[in-house]
């Protein structure tokens, strides 16, 4: 397959007042070709944008609805397997099942010509075949995010207060760009809003999704807020938590943000979109930060209750010392005890942190030990 | 391209441009041809794995391709045979490489697509119906589900009454690659492996005859990789492997010799011919030094290749011929014992008729026309290629060394590390095509405008509806305690760590489809999400 995608000129970096375009990137079927996809992912960073990537082996069904949840200003299908006249008109369907027709949808892949027209005509806004030059593509995107029909303060508000999703999604864009809202205020919620930090890779994302479908299926309402970095350089993300949240895709509400110039973990305007979660009535809020170690304390003050996640081996046992964010921590997690290790940093953490609060061991991939943490999260 | 060798791995490569205008023989530094190239056939190898190469036999014209389904693809197969080829390739569809049953609602659109779709016993019994097993040799292009796949083809074997130890072919089988590049992996990378060994171990018991690992670069250099990455993550997989197996028990020159490799041929002419001449190389010391092998056999690497589908162009396609052309010679020049040509339109769809002729007609015109098979690694003793051979063999030492930093191959797969350097030299390239510094003729220059106006294959509905409708008609007819039973062996087999493959067979042969074999392995083996990078 190729990518012989490129670009006439060197991208400019986004104007650091604008808020960056946020896209969803997905794969559908079984393809697992991701080259294409992976550097589109890497080149729309570049350009500044916000890129949420939901992995392989998606659904039609999963992708749309993570759109939703999102509120993108565009939605990017990479599909190599041919199988586009089977899967677009799916997508469609989809989005306006959900009422979310205004969110764009453009195509990458392997399309023959002659399928363009129909593709178009079905909603499709644009087609990129392989060889599209990446500065099109991107201003293709900037256009159509920048076209995309906003909905009014009042009917933003009158669908969050009717309980409507979609209208969450876009309350939850608003407030994060600090869009003027006049004297609205969500309403205080009763939330349990549980920190889970730790170092890049631990585990966070895929540990929050078992948590989140676990209070799920106890028939709570869980909504997650993951937080991945922005470039310094060029103000884009890629935003890679909901990859490993996608199999509970709407069984729980997932919002990514990009860190912006926020520090301490946490993403611009991190408290207000938390809050209007809260007002909308979730049960819990879990939050998971960028995992830039020490210094992110900021979830301590944002959260009810921090997690700090760690695994065997890390040497953040030690690292961590005491100080900082171990000290904020209100429970330890040691996660991947299915790797060699465990007991020997499980030792050093008591050694480090005392025995006063307490230390869970699981396996999230293994689904060991999570029982115990729900319990723990529960008991609020 | 321009992924010119550097011996400091993490140095990204960056320009076309070499410094230097001409090699001369200083550059060559302590050369001595006698170490560094031996003679054709002997010890290390680089100047080809046999003394007189091509005067005395052509590589294998090996061209792969899928077809709907059993049937089609039997039809295809006994055409073949009956025009003298001997040697049968099998491509699966989509949902049968990730384990998955036609009824799988992932499957939907996919079966029967890009290849065959075999879900059972019935299946593999219908794509070799007519076909004696004993006389033929078969190669399977699968991954995850491999140890299924073998085992199928065993069954058919022995109702076909031939024994093991007269069945020949290859199996794709390498794991590894899946998790680096292609992703078409089901269990984590630890059980993923062991099932590698597993069939490793059961064929050097009881199919002497069996190609059991083909260790590919080919996908990791699709994905993105330079060559020297291509080279160093390709044998370093094969290594692992050889580990591995030696663990098990096995001994090396046991299983070593049934181990072969597949390489890309990408579009820098020389820095491929010195790729495959220093794998060779490489291979034998390791081989020889490392694992101690004493027989000739497990030190000579043998090789497939294949030209770089992720440099055809969909526009201006007949380019494609000539880019394949080139890519091809690459591949013959560096001695390789197995050759694939692409299709001009396979970046459009599967490749029609055609095409796929004009690809063959491609490696016999090179056979045939060019005379190039007349002497031996005619490019040995270059100063250039020389120089090269030695730079791309020092990457992929140090490459080695910073993967054995970190505990192996499978603690690498765990940190991310394949997925994340080969992402980043995908994207390096991508930016050396936006500044111009890259060109593709056709699309960053000498562009035209209009479609290709390539005619396209179609694959039809009707395919899949007809395997599901079978699919589910066996799920009604077979003895349901047997089919039980057979499952819950394998779910003990590998609980226990025992070797899988008796079970296999066991349930194939009760009519266990490839998607409750997998499925019941998930349950003790755990499923894979990729990795902590992406
Ligand atoms: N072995 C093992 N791997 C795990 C476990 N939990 C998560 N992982 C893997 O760790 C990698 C990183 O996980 P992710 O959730 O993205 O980590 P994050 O960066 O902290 O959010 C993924 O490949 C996960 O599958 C576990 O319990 N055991
Ligand atoms: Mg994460």
């Amino acid at each position: 397959m190729v990518t012989t995608a490129r670009s006439t000129e060197q991208s400019k970096p986004a104007e650091s007042t604008t808020p960056a375009i946020r896209m969803l990137l997905a794969k559908i079927g079984l393809d697992g070709h991701d080259r294409g996809v992976k550097v589109l992912a890497r080149s729309f960073r570049d350009a500044g944008i916000d890129v949420i990537y939901t992995g392989l082996w998606q659904t039609c069904e999963a992708t749309m609805k993570a759109a939703l949840q999102e509120d993108v200003d565009v939605v990017g299908v990479s599909l190599l397997s041919a199988a586009h006249l089977t899967v677009m008109p799916e997508i469609v369907r989809i989005r306006k099942e959900l009422r979310i027709e205004q969110i764009p949808v453009v195509l990458g892949g392997i399309v023959p010509e002659a399928d363009h027209p129909k593709l178009k005509e079905m909603g499709i806004a644009a087609v990129f075949n392989p060889g599209s030059a990446i500065d099109r593509i991107i201003e293709t995107i900037r256009e159509l995010a920048h076209r995309r029909d906003a909905d009014t303060p009042a009917q933003m508000q009158s669908g969050y207060k009717a309980k409507d999703v979609c209208a969450l999604a876009k309350m939850l864009t608003a407030v994060q760009r600090g869009d003027d809202l006049g004297d609205w205020r969500p309403p205080s919620g009763r939330a349990n809003v549980v920190g889970v930090t730790g170092a890049p890779g631990v585990g966070k994302s895929s540990f929050i999704a078992r948590i989140a479908q676990s209070l799920h299926d106890q028939g709570a309402r869980v909504a997650v807020v993951a937080i991945d970095p922005s470039s310094p350089v060029t103000g884009g993300a890629l935003l890679g938590d909901r990859l490993r949240m996608m199999r509970g895709a709407g069984d729980f509400f997932v919002r990514s943000l990009s860190s912006g110039l926020a520090p301490g973990g946490l993403a611009v305007n991190c408290k207000e979109v938390v809050d209007v979660l809260n007002g909308f009535g979730f049960d819990y809020i879990l939050v998971e930060t960028v995992g830039a170690g020490q210094g992110e304390v900021a979830i301590g003050e944002l959260a009810d209750r921090t997690i700090l996640l760690l695994m065997p081996d890390s040497g953040d046992a030690v690292q961590f010392s005491k100080a900082g964010i171990m000290e904020i921590a209100d429970a330890f997690v040691l996660n991947k005890c299915d790797l060699a290790g465990a007991d020997a940093t499980e030792a050093q953490l008591l050694s480090a942190v005392g025995d006063d609060r307490p230390l869970f061991k699981i396996s999230t991939i293994r689904d060991q030990g999570i029982g115990a943490v729900v319990d723990w999260v529960r008991l609020a | 391209m321009s992924s010119r060798t550097s011996a400091d791995p993490s140095a990204q490569p960056d320009s076309a441009v070499d410094t230097k205008p001409f090699v001369e023989p200083a550059d060559l530094g302590t050369f001595d041809p006698a170490k560094s190239l031996g003679s054709p056939g002997s010890f290390p190898y680089t100047r080809g794995p046999h003394r007189t190469m091509y005067r005395d036999r052509l590589w294998t014209m090996r061209q792969f391709a899928g077809f709907g389904s059993a049937e089609d693809t039997n039809e295809r197969f006994k055409y073949l045979l009956s025009h003298g080829q001997t040697g049968l390739s099998t491509a699966f569809d989509l949902p049968t490489l990730m384990g998955r049953d036609s009824d799988d609602p992932l499957a939907l659109g996919e079966v029967g697509r890009c290849g065959v779709a075999i879900a059972s016993l019935a299946d593999m019994r219908r794509l070799f119906d007519g076909i004696h097993l004993g006389e033929v040799s078969t190669s399977m292009t699968i991954n995850a589900p491999a140890a299924i796949l073998l085992a199928f083809y065993v069954a058919v074997g022995q109702e076909q009454g031939v024994p093991l130890d007269k069945l020949r072919g290859t199996l794709q089988n390498d794991i590894l690659k899946e998790f680096h590049a292609q992703n078409e992996y089901v269990f984590p990378p630890a059980p993923s492996v062991g099932l590698v060994v597993d069939t490793i171990e059961y064929c050097t018991q009881n199919m002497p005859q069996w190609n059991t690992v083909s260790v590919s670069g080919y996908h990791i250099r699709e994905a993105g990789a330079t060559a020297a990455q291509e080279l160093a993550f390709t044998l370093a997989d094969g290594i692992a492997y050889v580990e591995l197996s030696i663990q098990r028990g096995l001994d090396v020159d046991a299983f070593a010799p049934r181990l072969s490799f597949f390489f890309d041929l990408h579009s820098d002419f020389f820095e491929e011919i010195a790729k495959l001449r220093a794998a060779r190389r490489i291979w034998a010391h390791v081989m020889r030094d490392r694992f101690g092998a004493k027989s000739e056999r497990s030190w000579l690497l043998r090789m497939h290749c294949q030209t770089a589908g992720v440099t055809l162009t969909e526009q201006q396609p007949m380019n494609n011929v000539v880019r394949v052309a080139f890519q091809a010679l690459a591949g013959v020049l560096g001695g390789t014992q197995s050759l694939h040509t692409n299709s001009m339109d396979e970046t459009l769809a599967l490749p029609t008729q055609e095409s796929a002729k004009l690809a063959l007609r491609t490696q016999q015109i090179i056979a045939h026309e060019s005379n190039v098979t007349q002497t031996v690694d005619p490019l040995g003793g270059s100063y250039f290629v020389e120089k090269m051979t030695n730079e791309i063999e020092a990457s992929a030492y140090a490459i080695f060394d910073q993967i054995e930093g970190m505990g192996g191959v499978l603690k690498a797969i765990d940190r991310g590390y394949f997925r994340r350097v080969i992402a980043e030299s995908a994207l390096a390239e991508q930016k050396r095509l936006d500044r111009g510094e890259q060109k593709i003729v056709g699309v960053t220059d000498f562009v035209e405008d209009g479609s290709s106006g390539v005619d396209i294959l179609q694959i039809s509905q009707e395919t899949e509806d007809a395997q599901i409708k079978r699919l589910t008609a066996l799920k009604k007819s077979r003895d349901p305690a047997r089919h039980q039973a057979s499952l819950e062996r394998l779910g003990s087999d590998a609980q226990q760590g025992k070797n899988v493959m008796p079970a296999l067979v066991e349930a194939a042969k009760a009519d266990a489809t490839v998607g409750e074999m997998m499925t019941t392995m998930k349950s003790v083996f755990g499923s894979y999400d990729g990795g902590p990078e992406w």
